[in-house]
């Protein structure tokens, strides 16, 4: 099973990526995505990004709300900059790990896929998008 | 004679909520890097999240709830604070 990791920690502590084209387009869609929906208020994903934090007050606080923001796009960024990389550092690891997630999350959200009835229902295509997202980070969560 | 009281604020949680969509083992890599927990707690606070569809994982300071519901959410999962009953 070893040689079938998408994701390996090395002895020197960084994390291979061992996605083909095909993995690293994916990838590419999914931290590509993220970035475009921080920056889009209209982005179908932007609503996912933009959960409350307080849901019993009207507005969240703006301080914490923009250290959100800055903290998704700072990951998102990161995570594209390194999509042609072998191996990743541990801030890079936990960018992908957590761009994974987000991408994963986001799509759930716009789709609607919030219960177990709804996700097994789902397009095949999307279907095959969320699985393959839930491999990445299957292989990205043993390595931390 | 004085009397003292001591006035006790009801401590603020921090909740993470289940979705369909997130792996297991993912939710414990969080819990175990955002708040430094063991992988025994990790895992039981996940196994709540699945079973009960929300976990409380922090209690104290609304400031530092506030800060630990935005790290989740910055790592993808779906959380939020609220004022303990």
């Amino acid at each position: 099973m070893a040689g079938n990791r998408l994701f390996a920690r090395r002895r020197d502590g960084r994390v291979e990526v061992r996605l083909n084209e095909a993995g690293r387009t994916v990838a590419r869609e999914a931290f590509g995505r993220v970035v475009a929906a921080e920056r889009d208020p209209s982005h179908e994903w932007h609503a996912g990004l933009n959960s409350p934090i307080d849901p019993s007050e009207d507005i969240d606080s703006p301080v914490a709300a923009l250290d959100r923001q800055h903290e998704i796009s700072t990951n998102a960024e990161l995570a594209y900059m390194t999509l042609n990389e072998q191996f990743l550092n541990e801030s890079e690891a936990w960018a992908w790990l957590s761009t994974f997630q987000i991408a994963l999350r986001s799509t759930a959200v716009a789709n609607g896929l919030l219960s177990e009835e709804k996700l097994s229902a789902c397009e095949p295509e999307l279907m095959n998008f969320i699985r393959t997202i839930q491999q990445f980070l299957f292989g990205l969560a043993e390595c931390f | 004679m004085t009397e003292k009281f001591v006035k006790t604020e009801r401590p603020w949680n921090v909740v993470v909520w289940d979705d369909p969509v997130t792996p297991m083992s993912v939710v414990v890599v969080i819990f175990k890097r955002i708040f430094g927990y063991s992988n025994n707690k990790c895992t039981q606070l996940m196994l709540t999240v699945h079973h009960e569809g929300r976990a409380i994982v922090w209690s104290g300071n609304r400031e530092r709830a506030e800060s630990y519901c935005v790290k989740l959410q910055v790592a993808g999962l779906q959380s939020t604070i609220e004022k303990e009953d």
